[in-house]
């Protein structure tokens, strides 16, 4: 059945950018720049256990829990060197334009890097849970597609019960949306602005590995990857993760849909042109703030 | 190479010094600029046209027009829009279609695509202008992808393989030699015009326009600026200027390949223009110039030209973030031992909220957005008893003088029937109440009541979902705020909206401006900046706040940017005056000079006054209203406000 | 070290000093906001710290409470605070309830208040079954059906509460409150010091910064008095 199996794969690739907009929305709410670096550490966690598995011999779980650390030691540098100067320094650089454009910077440099770690063709991290698609009457599921969706439900499901029951999770909304207030109950905002940026790159690099059997990566792979992230995040208004999440599955369920009944070329074409015919026409339901009105 | 570095370090210094003749962080008014652009341009291709550092000049040139208008439209008045690289292949297409297929020359197509360029451009912009901020960036992010997943579809473009050209730039034939330094030329001509046209427009009173749309939309908008047309002049201005980079790289270049539309492309021309200085058109000819001229530098950096970006970035950001003309600019002000005027006597409410905004703090409640609104900031004071003097009355000549003597009768205001519902919560429930031309009225309320919001209907920042507004007897119901602004309403909010980085007389000048109706076009010829200060002068003047005229709003007491915002609010003459809390924040003194001050204008205008401080209220309105949960309550006279005892036990509790 | 300064007013029930600060300075950048300041605050005492606006009474509490950076001495109940740490006067018994209160707009009510148990557990449960958190609660019995609100939605003087609320459930011996009536009407800031009352009644050691002072007289019992930056006791 088409449109079960589109549905399934549109699901699929969906949980993939909703999980990348909930890095984003949930990175901002806590710092207030938009991380467009989510995923360039998607790449680098793909490529980077394939290199370790394949090139180097390294057994799996060793490769990807090195890959791992790499991702979580690196973001914790760059937490120190750049952020801590750019936000906590004598001036702080304000802004939402201005702070973009650092993790643009951040994107390109990580690229630069996996270029040359990895070279510049295609490759993949290995399939995680081989053999051939699960199939449910006529409906197809394939296996990665479907550890892709269980990681995104374990992951999203535990941060979300992070957030809502324990204290920890309310201190760190709380010094997303009030750093003075959170500072007098004792919460050290750094810490979990540090903490965060580390969890989302590392949350990254986890669903590069798992989502790469599916369409392989190249160096240059990250960006898109960014910017559906962004996208759906966007659609979501930045500060609301579980609207990003919404969005992110709505989006590759459309995309799905398109490239399944319209046409397979023109597709993401026609996907992006309906993004924006509905952003200008109706911005405030999407969350967006209107042109002033008269 | 050497040669090059020689001879751009030459340029540089020698436009430093020149620039350094004028004043440090001033836009000159476009000559400078552009003359060294021409000169020092003319003199690299003239040189080095036919060596490979020749060849990468003029590509950076074809780039730096397009980031030129960036700075404009992005840099400037912080439209973000991704939409250049589109036009940036629409024109470079467009030549390379019309010379090699229809045989045209390259001039004749360059300006056909141009123009072509500036119509798609109007209607487009036209849809897309409608959102604002975020959405705007949004929608117009698709653009690129739009257009990559088309053009890769087609083969008329030439496809993956890209677009050669027959014609070159220079028009007619000659030699080699000839026609790649004409070429060169040509570029560097059309490049120090666009630096000059924005460099002219910035500088203006429209600059003064886009610089406070920029920072805040609806301020400007309250202030007379008519956003949408100037949103829409901006956009097309982006795409023109990207057009014709993309003719001339195609007249220079003789092809056209696929990238130029891929959305690398935009990131590279926006990398380009944040490095070299996202607010001024010359910083983005450096900033197309470090990048072409670092992709070619040697091998090494070529290959990794990702991780150089990225890195260099980074650094130029966290070392200032208005990118390396920035550091120049600050390098030059040093360089002249201009240094900030010494701090006087520490001014404490502001540097108490500065320092709660040191320590990271957010301030709730007040409606601080982004960063270059002048909330409380620090340093500097200034004797509070000179700054606040009652005005005199008269001594204004401006023609738009409220009505005479019969202005006291004649209702000027009514509010009918107003009601506004948010999702399922009314915030306004059939409000009435009307206005006479002159007097003093105050308005009151719980938090939550609806005050707020009634200001803003009146002021045209927000619709009634029903309920009619009438000023002077016109409907105004649906009229935009700009326009509200020209019959004459004028308002402060309940935050402190001035623009951070500008004088106080630049800040009041905002209002005095007479360009609202020109387009932004004519800037290019005479600027009436100077009737707009001069008028801003006599303004604070007449409040006896003309020795603050040069001070930088962010080193004001809190007291005194209030002022300022009162005078901005003054400074058109308006027949209604609506003040939003501008008594909050304010010390006992502060609020009796306030009150004195009050009283004056309440003769020559009519002013509605929210304040929470009811004591203030009583004392200096004729009529006051109370709104609860959105209701009006109380309308009534001072005596009667006292003793009702609907506002005692709701405002006052005995 | 811990020197104190002023009389004391002569409260017989008075039997430590519960905060002493010596030579206290706060500087932004160039600007001195406080300069020298030293004072003293007995255990059970209700200190009114009043002046001008923009004389540097809030920039007190702020280098006080470690807030911003500041210079000279701060001792809690005689012991010595570590200049810029945040946390620290928070888990030593000083907590403050800032100007315009800064609570978190887009949580409960509820999740507002048992934030501030953040100071002394990291459990949620143990923070919920707290005598801190109960009492904080019940204190603001007009609270209890906006529990589950969004504090962002509350009306000022709700939120005044809800922010003293939070200070509360922090367990603090000395509550420091800055500027508790800022825009509120006046039936409720009545409201307001009638709690504050109560919490003073019940053993906690008050600080209030009020730049009207007539309130803050009628129950506090000694004043330090704020001008250009300088406090003296009065």
């Amino acid at each position: 059945m088409k449109f079960g199996n589109l549905l399934i794969a549109g699901i699929t690739t969906g949980s993939i950018y909703a999980m990348f907009a909930v890095c984003v929305s949930v990175w901002y709410r806590v710092s207030n720049i938009l991380n467009l670096a989510v995923g360039d550490f998607a790449m680098v966690g793909a490529l980077g256990v394939d290199n370790l598995y394949r090139v180097k011999g390294l057994p799996l779980p060793v490769a990807i829990i090195t890959t791992l650390v790499v991702v979580a030691v690196f973001a914790y540098l760059y937490d120190q060197v750049v952020l801590r100067i750019a936000q906590d320094g004598r001036r702080p650089i304000e802004g939402i334009v201005i702070t973009f454009f650092f993790t643009f910077a951040l994107s390109f440099f990580i690229d630069g890097v996996a270029k040359v770690l990895f070279g510049t063709d295609v490759h993949a991290a290995p399939t995680l849970w081989g053999g051939p698609a699960l199939t449910l009457g006529s409906l197809n599921f394939e296996r990665a597609g479907l550890l892709v969706l269980a990681c995104a439900v374990i992951i999203g499901g535990a941060f979300w019960l992070y957030i809502r029951f324990t204290l920890g999770g309310k201190a760190l909304e709380a010094s997303g949306e009030n750093s003075l207030g959170a500072r007098i109950v004792g919460i050290d905002t750094r810490q979990y602005r540090r903490l965060i940026f580390i969890g989302t790159a590392v949350i990254a690099a986890l669903f590069g590995i798992v989502e790469s059997p599916i369409t392989g990566f190249t160096y240059l792979s990250g960006a898109t990857i960014s910017l559906t992230g962004f996208l759906a995040a966007a659609y979501g208004g930045f500060r609301k993760p579980g609207r990003a999440l919404v969005a992110g599955l709505f989006i590759g369920v459309l995309e799905a849909m398109l490239g399944g009944y319209v046409s397979a070329e023109y597709g993401d074409t026609v996907l992006y042109a309906i993004l924006a015919a509905a952003i200008l026409a109706w911005p405030r339901a999407l969350g967006f703030e209107s042109a002033v009105s008269g | 190479m050497n040669q090059f570095l020689t001879a751009s370090a030459r340029a540089l210094a020698w436009s430093s010094a020149v620039a350094s003749s004028r004043a440090a962080r001033q836009v000159p008014r476009g000559g400078v600029p552009s003359v060294i652009v021409l000169v020092a341009g003319a003199i690299i291709v003239l040189n080095y046209g036919l060596l490979y550092t020749g060849s990468v000049f003029v590509l950076s040139a074809c780039y730096a027009i397009v980031t030129a208008g960036m700075a404009v439209q992005i840099g400037f008045s912080q439209q973000i829009a991704f939409s250049q690289s589109v036009f940036f292949g629409v024109g470079a297409y467009g030549v390379a279609i019309l010379n090699s297929h229809l045989h045209m020359s390259v001039l004749l197509s360059g300006v056909v695509m141009v123009v072509a360029a500036g119509l798609i451009a109007l209607l487009l912009g036209s849809v897309v202008t409608r959102a604002s901020g975020l959405a705007l960036a949004v929608a117009t992010l698709m653009l690129p992808l739009i257009a990559v997943g088309y053009v890769s579809g087609t083969d008329f473009l030439g496809g993956p393989v890209g677009s050669p050209l027959n014609g070159t730039l220079w028009p007619g034939g000659g030699s080699t030699t000839l026609v790649a330094l004409g070429g060169g030329l040509i570029v560097v001509v059309l490049l120090a015009a666009v630096v000059f046209i924005a460099s002219r427009i910035l500088s203006s009173d429209i600059g003064l326009e886009l610089f406070v749309l920029g920072v805040d939309e609806r301020t400007a908008a309250a202030l007379g600026v008519r956003t949408p047309r100037r949103k829409l002049e901006l956009f097309v201005l982006g795409c023109v200027c990207a057009a014709l980079g993309g003719v001339v790289y195609a007249g220079t270049q003789q092809f056209v390949p696929e990238t130029v539309i891929d959305p690398t492309t935009e990131l590279a021309l926006l990398i380009m223009l944040f490095i070299g200085g996202r607010r001024s058109p010359i910083g983005a000819v450096i900033g197309a110039l470090v990048i072409q001229y670092l992709q070619g530098a040697s091998n090494w950096v070529s290959v990794n030209i990702l991780i150089v970006e990225g890195v260099l970035l980074t650094v130029v950001l966290l070392v200032d973030p208005e990118g390396l003309s920035g550091i120049v600019q600050t390098g030059i002000a040093w360089l002249r031992g201009k240094s900030e005027p010494a701090s006087a006597p520490a001014d404490l409410a502001a540097a108490e909220l500065a320092g709660a905004e040191l320590a990271g703090a957010e301030l709730a409640g007040a409606e601080l957005a982004g960063a270059e609104l002048a909330g409380a900031e620090l340093a500097g004071a200034d004797p509070p008893a000179a700054a606040v003097a009652p005005a005199a009355s008269a001594g204004r000549e401006s023609p738009d003088e409220i009505a005479g003597p019969d202005a006291r009768d004649a209702t000027l205001l009514e509010v009918r029937g107003v009601f506004k519902e948010y999702g399922g919560l009314s915030v306004l429930h059939d409000v009435t109440l009307a206005l006479p031309g002159r007097g003093l009225f105050g308005l009151c309320g719980p938090n939550g009541a609806g005050k707020s919001t009634l200001l803003n209907v009146i002021g045209g920042s927000v619709a009634p979902s029903s309920g009619e507004v009438i000023f002077a007897g016109t409907d105004i119901t649906r009229r935009p705020p700009h326009e509200r602004f020209y019959q004459g309403i004028s308002r402060t909010f309940q935050a402190v909206h001035l623009i951070k980085g500008r004088t106080v007389l630049d800040n009041v000048a905002v209002a005095c401006l007479a360009s609202h109706t020109a387009s932004i076009v004519t800037r290019i010829g005479r600027s009436r900046l100077d009737a707009a200060r001069a008028k801003a002068t006599r303004t604070l003047a007449d409040l006896g706040m003309a020795h603050l005229a040069d001070r930088e709003v962010s080193s004001l007491t809190l007291e005194t940017q209030r002022m300022v915002e009162l005078a901005r609010a003054l400074a058109s003459s308006p027949r209604l005056l609506l003040l939003d809390e501008p008594a909050s924040g304010l010390s006992e003194e502060q609020r009796q000079r306030l009150a004195t001050l009050l009283v004056t204008l309440a003769d020559r205008t009519c002013v509605l006054l929210v304040e929470h401080d009811l004591a203030l209220v009583a004392q200096v309105s004729e009529r006051i209203f109370v709104l609860s949960g959105g209701h009006l309550v109380f309308d009534g006279g001072p005596a009667d406000f006292r003793s009702s005892p609907v506002v005692n036990s709701l405002l006052v509790g005995s | 070290m811990s020197a104190t300064s002023g009389n004391h007013s002569g409260n017989p029930s008075e039997s430590g000093v519960a905060l002493a600060v010596t030579g206290l300075s706060v500087a932004y950048g160039n600007v001195v906001a406080v300069h020298d300041a030293t004072f003293a605050v007995a255990e059970g005492d209700a200190c009114a710290i009043t002046g001008p606006n923009g004389n540097g009474k809030s920039s007190i509490l702020m280098g006080v409470t470690g807030m911003v950076r500041r210079r000279g001495e701060v001792a809690i109940f005689g012991t010595p605070a570590r200049n810029g740490d945040v946390k620290w006067a928070a888990r030593h018994g000083l907590t403050l309830v800032p100007e315009r209160r800064q609570l978190y707009p887009e949580l409960s009510t509820a999740d507002n208040i048992i934030l501030g148990c953040y100071t002394w557990t990291r459990s949620i449960g143990k923070a919920r079954r707290s005598d801190a958190y109960g009492r904080a609660v019940d204190l603001f019995p007009e609270l209890k059906p906006h529990l589950k609100q969004l504090a962002g939605t509350l009306s000022g003087g709700q939120q005044q509460m809800v922010a003293i609320a939070r200070g509360l459930a922090a367990n603090p011996k000395i509550l420091a409150v800055d500027e508790p009536c800022l825009g509120l009407a006046e039936a409720v800031a009545k409201r307001v010091y009638d709690v504050l009352a109560q919490i003073h009644a019940a053993g906690t050691t008050l600080i209030i910064v009020e730049e009207a002072p007539r309130r803050a007289l009628t129950l506090c019992n000694r004043r330090v008095e704020v001008r250009n930056g300088m406090a003296g006791a009065a």
